[in-house]
This record gives structure tokens, sequence and C-alpha cells, in this order.
């Protein structure tokens, strides 16, 4: 399985890469969200999970052009974020996020996130 | 623990690249520029502190960090003007963050309260009232519950990996919950997806899937709302579902984190006690139900078109559903039904939590255990000391025991075959595929054509056969020297490769085959073979050949592996250093391997390594001196000849030498090297002719040969000590001791013995 990381830290993507190659993923990985979309572009995945805040392009904005896009209309893409408050986790749904990570992670938790989202 | 160290280690990287960004944009903000970008980056960077701290429990700096980020916060969004004193605030909090960073690097310990006046500043100005500021910071450490988590996945290292410090505001309500008293018996779950659900990649299977790790779960499809198909509406959304949840610990809290994602995107109830569905009235509503195909037989295109192209975006029908079903089926049998019925999801199926995991059914797919080498070998060991007994009885049943005994005979036959069998099998656990050596080599190609300034290809043919681990690792160095050997003198230059009608780039061709008990490791190139008259000089003037001697074209061919020999005209950095080839032998042989190479003039050259399938066993020829056996590998015999034949001659030391086709041998008698005393008439004894490292060769001179077999090897050493001229033990059929004979040993220590005397 696929996983795509977008994360402008690059902390959070080294322990995001540990974690889930661990777990038997093959992670890619990209900065920002305009990055992510470039990632998109050219490779298929299985799932997203993405930072909000980066520079560029954040993660809301990132979420509502893969949706736009047409093609990954059933991409799970899961809201990685520090912020736990509801607006902005609102905003990442509304923007077509399919479920949420609360950062900091626990490994096991983020696996069975994945799974609760992807086949 | 190397990789958290690891993440530390990058975090605090990353954390002095952010705290130089922080100076930087604070220079361009005092300068007057107070555009968002900046005070975004501001605010960014100081979030991946706290986000990355947060991760290694890093308190006082994620609690700092925290209130300076809602502050800035608040100026981005324009809540608080960043007047003078607050920007003079912010550049005192990013030296107060560089603090706490340098303190979580360092392991040290800040005083304590240090930075509290700060964040009782950021506070005061983010609540907008400054006597409400002071509470927080106790706050904070009450919410702040670190907890013990370990990696998923590095099982072979239990040591604390991160630390979840849970959020720092408040949690959502569905993930941590207090859990309410279990309740036995059923639950009732109606869930109505909304097409919102769809579009946000949400899949209902998913949903049922984890609430079917809850409890046994009975699924039934509400199809009420389908309309007829003219109606039909491709991404319109008609189905829902009616679960009931049988368990008697899940609470209504856990049945509602199932949902979390969907919250809001479905209508939710979850009643507990009613009793189950009906599954007879189910069986009915299946049986009554079209199938999707059916549906589509008489649908015109467009619609099909539709449904092909956005099968999980939108739901169709339940049928459509079906389809997303597939997959996850596949995945995960035992969850789910076979096909037809899969197509109405109401269906039992039974939650398992251990099986719910991709990764895991991955793992159990491929299991592998990683087991000591040294075990391995014990167990080669022994399978060949029963490969050695099992040929040795059935070596001892002559004709008149196989009239008489036939079932034994055929009982032998099937120890013969089984033997064979776990033979194989062991030695394959220590097989590897020479990719892993063949691999290397294409990089090397690429460098020699371009030190060398040729056009070289390389073809790799049976990188999938595989030998042994020890053999395998001991393969890199010959094949290198090979392979330099071959672009450096084999392959020609494009311009002469045009002169002479080929093709300009050359080709060198690394393969591997299995052939019998062997292994053969050829490389080929398409180059202009052996210059044999130069090989011929070179070697006569060198004193390898004597004046006299004549050579075939094959002997000359092997020349190339002597010692200290090269043709190249000049001395090139690559391979023309003089040793290489004979390098290649000398390696090949100590893993009982043989060289051989064939040349066409103009053609091309091939070198051929043959190889053992293992180590562990040992091809040998027995022979006998005074009385015991011994053996020799016969990877190192040239010839035997009788004694009676041989041509000694005595050298004024008072030495023996032996004339082999006008080449001088020393001369090595068993019996007298070990100190004993043979009765066996001079002429009667043999000679074996061996060739030691180097080429350099020694005649054995031994009472009687017995033939051939494979021998499996005892280390000396750990059994009793290092001998030289011995190089280890091995136990025969009939349960005698015979030693090794280590011919390059012997060879060295006689010329000891002689240089000593």
């Amino acid at each position: 399985m696929r996983v795509l990381t977008v994360d402008d830290s690059r902390t959070i993507l080294a322990m995001l890469h540990h974690t889930l190659s661990n777990a038997g993923f093959e992670v890619l990985q990209a900065e920002d969200g305009q990055k992510g979309l470039d990632v998109l572009k050219n490779e298929s995945v299985d799932v997203v999970i993405t930072d909000i805040n980066m520079p560029v392009m954040d993660g809301i904005e990132f979420i509502k052009n893969v949706r736009a896009s047409g093609m990954h209309n059933s991409l799970p893409i899961l809201i990685l974020t520090t912020e736990t408050s509801q607006d902005k986790r609102d905003q990442g749904r509304a923007a077509g996020g399919t479920g949420w990570i609360v950062k900091p992670f626990d490994p096991e938790k983020l696996i069975s996130v994945i799974h609760r989202v992807v086949h | 623990m190397s990789d958290l160290d690891d993440f530390k280690a990058t975090y605090f990287d990353e954390c002095s690249e952010l705290l130089l960004e922080l100076e930087e944009q604070f220079a361009a903000i005092e300068e007057g520029d107070r555009s968002s970008d900046r005070l975004n980056a501001v605010f960014r960077a100081i979030h991946s502190i706290k986000g990355g701290g947060g991760a290694f429990g890093f308190q006082g700096l994620v609690g700092f960090a925290h209130a300076y980020e809602t502050l800035l916060d608040h100026v981005r969004d324009g809540r608080v003007e960043l007047s003078e004193p607050v920007a003079a605030l912010c550049i005192r909090a990013n030296d107060i963050v560089a603090d706490f960073v340098a303190a979580a690097k360092d392991g040290t310990e800040l005083e304590a309260g240090y930075g509290a006046e700060e964040k009782h500043q950021f506070d005061a100005l983010t609540s907008g009232d400054p006597d409400a500021a002071g509470e927080p910071m106790e706050e904070f450490d009450i919410d702040f519950v670190p907890v013990m988590v370990t990696i998923a996945g590095a099982e072979d290292d239990n040591d604390v990996v991160a630390e979840e410090p849970l959020s720092l505001a408040v949690l959502d309500d569905a993930f941590e919950a207090p859990p309410l008293a279990p309740e036995a018996g059923h639950w009732i779950i109606r869930f109505t997806p909304h097409s919102e659900l769809y579009a946000r990649a949400n899949d209902p299977l998913l949903l049922l899937r984890e609430l079917g790790t809850l409890g046994d779960i009975k699924v039934r499809a509400v199809l009420d709302e389908i309309p007829a198909l003219a109606d039909f509406e491709p991404f319109g959304v008609y189905c829902s579902w009616e679960i009931t949840l049988s368990s008697d610990t899940v609470t209504e809290a856990a049945i509602a984190e199932v949902f979390e994602f969907v919250e809001g995107n479905c209508d939710l109830s979850i009643t507990h006690g009613e009793a189950p569905v009906a599954e007879e009235a189910l069986d009915a509503e299946i049986e009554a139900m079209p199938s999707f195909a059916e549906l589509m037989a008489v649908e015109d295109e467009p619609v099909a078109a539709v449904a092909e192209a956005a099968p999980t975006a939108e739901l169709l029908s339940f049928a459509d559903l079906a389809e997303s079903l597939k997959p996850a089926l596949k995945a995960a049998p035992p969850l789910m039904p076979p096909p037809l019925k899969q197509a109405v999801p109401a269906e039992e199926f039974e939650g398992e939590n251990d099986r719910r995991s991709g990764a895991e059914d991955r793992r159990n797919g491929v299991q592998s255990i990683r087991v000591d080498l040294d075990k391995i070998d014990r167990v080669v060991n022994m399978v060949g000391e029963l490969v050695i007994t099992q040929s040795m009885l059935t070596q001892q049943m002559d004709e008149t025991l196989r009239a008489r005994y036939q079932e034994l005979v055929r009982g032998l036959e099937v120890l013969a075959q089984t033997t064979r069998g776990l033979q194989d099998s062991v030695m394959a656990i220590r097989a590897q595929p020479v990719k892993t050596v063949f691999s290397r080599m294409p990089r090397l190609v690429r460098e020699l054509a371009t030190k060398t300034g040729k056009k070289i290809r390389l073809e790799t043919i049976g990188e999938n056969t595989e030998i042994d681990k020890t053999i395998i690792e001991q393969l890199s160095d010959p094949l290198t020297h090979m392979i330099r050997n071959s672009a450096d003198h084999g392959i020609e230059s494009p311009e002469k490769r045009l002169a002479a009608g080929k093709n300009e780039s050359g080709a060198i061709r690394l393969s591997a085959e299995q052939a019998g008990g062997n292994i053969l490791i050829a490389v080929e190139d398409d180059g202009g073979g052996i210059n044999r008259e130069r090989v011929l000089q070179v070697a006569r003037d060198r004193g390898v050949v004597g004046p006299e001697q004549a050579l075939s074209d094959e002997q000359i061919d092997q020349l190339i592996f002597a010692p200290g020999f090269s043709t190249a005209s000049e001395v090139s950095d690559i391979s023309g250093r003089g040793v290489g080839m004979d390098v290649v032998l000398s390696n090949i042989k100590k893993i009982g391997g043989s060289v051989h190479v064939k040349s066409w003039t103009g053609k091309g050259t091939r070198m051929t390594l043959r190889l053992p399938l293992t180590l562990a066993v040992l091809d040998v020829m027995l022979v006998k001196v005074a009385g015991s056996p011994y053996v020799i590998p016969l990877s190192s015999i040239v010839e035997t000849i009788q004694c009676a034949r041989a041509n000694f001659s005595r050298m004024p030391t008072g030495g023996q030498v032996l004339q082999v086709r006008g080449e001088y041998v020393q001369v090595v008698d068993l019996a007298s090297r070990f100190e004993m005393t043979t009765e066996v008439e001079r002429d009667n004894r043999f000679v074996v002719l061996c060739e030691a490292e180097g080429g350099v060769k020694v005649a054995v001179i031994v009472d009687d040969i017995i033939g051939q077999q494979q021998v499996v090897i005892k280390s000396l050493e750990e059994n009793f000590q290092s001998i030289e001229g011995i190089a280890g033990g091995t136990i025969l059929g009939d349960g005698n001791v015979a030693l090794i004979v280590d011919v390059q040993g012997l060879k060295s220590a006689t010329a000891a013995h002689k240089s000593a005397a």
C-alpha cells in the first residue's frame, strides 16, 4: 500500500516514514501542498496524510485541489494536525478530508486510523 | 533507541533552521514588513517546533510554544495588533524558545518558571483580559499526560520510542470520552449516509468492517429508497443500513467512535436492547432483489459508462457497493461471505480484531524468522553426514545382499531420496540468488566504460540462480577482477571494433547457471580474445614458461592466471597491475571452485567459474598413508601418477623434485612429513600432483588411492588444535576419522622447514 505524506516538518515526515514503512507501507513524501499535488499527478497512492499548516499551499487548499481535480474522489485523505480545535478539523473535512489524526500521533493509532479509511 | 535518537537529531536540525528563519522574519518585520506571509511563516515555525517537541515530550518547550503560537495566531488574524511592544515580546519569546530547544537538546533543566513572565503576557494579550492570566500555566501541565508508546513494527526494539502528550486543548469527545459501563446484549445502529460522506472518500463498507471488530454484527441493507430505473440518478444516494451488534463489552462511545469521521455526513442512531433483525425476512428480501447485473443488462450505455467511471465516488446502488466490497473480500476473506450474497450486504460477518490489519495480513503471507547462521550450519553439517552415511550404506549393498534383503534395498532407496530432498531443502536455506553480487556490476561496467573510453554494455543472465551465502560473499572480488579484465583487455576501442566489422559497443555477458552439483558463472566478452603470442612471450620473458616448453593454446590461455602476470602493454589503473587474475584463481580455489578460460581470437573470451553449491560438503580424494586414511580436496588435485612411472630427481640439497612435462615440482612425502613409517614399497606408492594457491604445484606422495567421495568438514581447531598442513578432519562412512590435507599449508610448511634447515 502506498501512502503520500505531506508535511513541512522533516521530523514529522521522518517519524511518519518510520512508522509507516515498519507497518509495510510504501511511503512518498512532499513538503507542502503544491508538492503533494505534483506527486499525485504522477503517482497513484492509496491514502494521503497531510499536515494543515504548511508554506506555499496549506493542507486545506491541498485537499480542495485534490478533490477538485476529479481524479481522486475516492482517495482517502487524513488530516494530520496538532489543531485539536473543531474549526480546523471541520475546515479540513469540508474541503474533503476523510478523517484526521491528532499530532503527536501514537504510531499504533496512526496505523489503525489508516485501516479505518483504506480497504 | 537509535530510531528515536535519529528523529531527535532530525528535529534539532530542523529547529535550528526554524529558529534562524524566525530571526530573518523578525528582522524584516522590524523593518516594517507586516505582510501575512511573514506572520504565517513565523506562526508555522513555532508551530513546527511545538509539534516536534510534543512528539518527544519536551513539556516545557511545548507549553511555552503553545502560548506563543496562540499569540501569533491572534496577531496574524488581526485580533492582536503587532505593536512595538508586542514585536519586542515576540523577539524575546524567540530567544526563550531557542533556550528551551537547547535545554531539550542537551538534556538540561531550565530554571523553574523560565519564560513564565512572557507566557503570562501572551495569555493577557490573547484573552484580552489581563486579570484572567495566570492560571493557564498550571492547566497545561495537568492536560499534558504523557503516554508511553512503542513504534509499531519495531519488534526487536522494545524501547519506548515516543511519548504521547495528549492534546493541549479540548479533546474530541468521541475520541476521548470516558468509557461508559459496557452493556451486554444488542445494539441497533441505523446508518444513512449522505452524499458528502462519499465526497470525502469515506466508505460505508469500511465502517461496517470496523463495527465488525467490536462484536458479532448482522447487517441489513435498507433498499426501500432505490427508485425505479427511470428515476435512478447515478450519483444519488439510496442505500442505508441497519446493523445489529451483539457484544458484552462494547459501549455506545466505542460505536460512536467508529462513525467519528462521518459525523454530520450521515444520519446515525444507536439504540440499545432491541431484538435482532429477523434473518428469514432478510433472506426473503435478498431473493427479491434484482442483481446489479440484471439492472445493467437493460441499461443504456451512458448510465453504464457513468457507473463505471465513478464506481465508488458516489453511491449508485447496493450493487455498486458490492463492487467496492470485492477488494475487501479478497483482503479479508473471513470477514465476508462468498460472492453474489456480497451484493446484498444483509449478511452476517464476524469481526476479528486480529485479522483486520492489512499490514498484518501481509506479514502473515510471507512469514520469516531470523536464525543464527551457526544453527543453520549445524543442520547443514548433520545433513551432510546423513548424506554420506546413506551413500556408504548404499555402497555396502552388494549383489548377494540385494537379492536377499529386497525390502531393505527399497528402504535404502527411499532413504536416499529423502536424504537428497532434505539436503536440497537445507541448502536452500543458505542459498541466495547471485543477483546480490550481479547487481553491483552494471555500475562497475559504466565506470569502466567511462574510464577506458570504450562503449560497453553488460548483459546478465540467470541472476536468480542460487548459491550458498558464504560463496556469494566470496564472489564479489573475483567477478570484479574478471569484469575489469574483460573491459580493459578484452573489449577493444570503438575504432578498432568498427575496423574489425563489429558493433562499436562491446558486450560483456555475465551469466549464472546450475549444472549438476555445481554453479557455473561465466564472464564472456565479444572482444579481441587473448593475444596468445604476447602472453607466451611475456611468460617466457618472466620465466613462467621454460624457453623450450611447447604449450597448447589452452595452456597459454590459462597462463593469464599465473601470479604476477599481466599483458597490458602499459599498466592501466584498472586491471594492469599484474595482480588480478591470479587473485581470481586463488579466491575461487579457496571456496572449492575452479576457473577455466576459453578464448577465440578476434571474437572474444569466456571465463567460467565452476563453484560448488555449498561449502559444507567437500569433494575429496580418499588416500592412505601408513595405514591411516587422509583426504585431499579434489579441487586442488591436478593429476595422479604411479610412483613407478614418475620421474623423480634428487636435488643436491638432498630434497627431491618431480619432473612433470618439463616442470620441476617439489615433492612432499606425507608419511615422512607426518613422521610416520610406511611399509609400502616406493614403486607401489602414488604421487598426487596438487596445485596450491597461486598455481604452485606440489607432488604429494601417498601409499594408496582409495577413491573419490564427499565429506563433511570438521574444524580441527574446535576439536583439537590447529596443525600445519592439515585443514581439518572428517568422519568417514565407516566411522574412521580422516584428516584433510591442506596443500597450501603443506607447501609453505615444507618451505619453512627448508629455509630453517
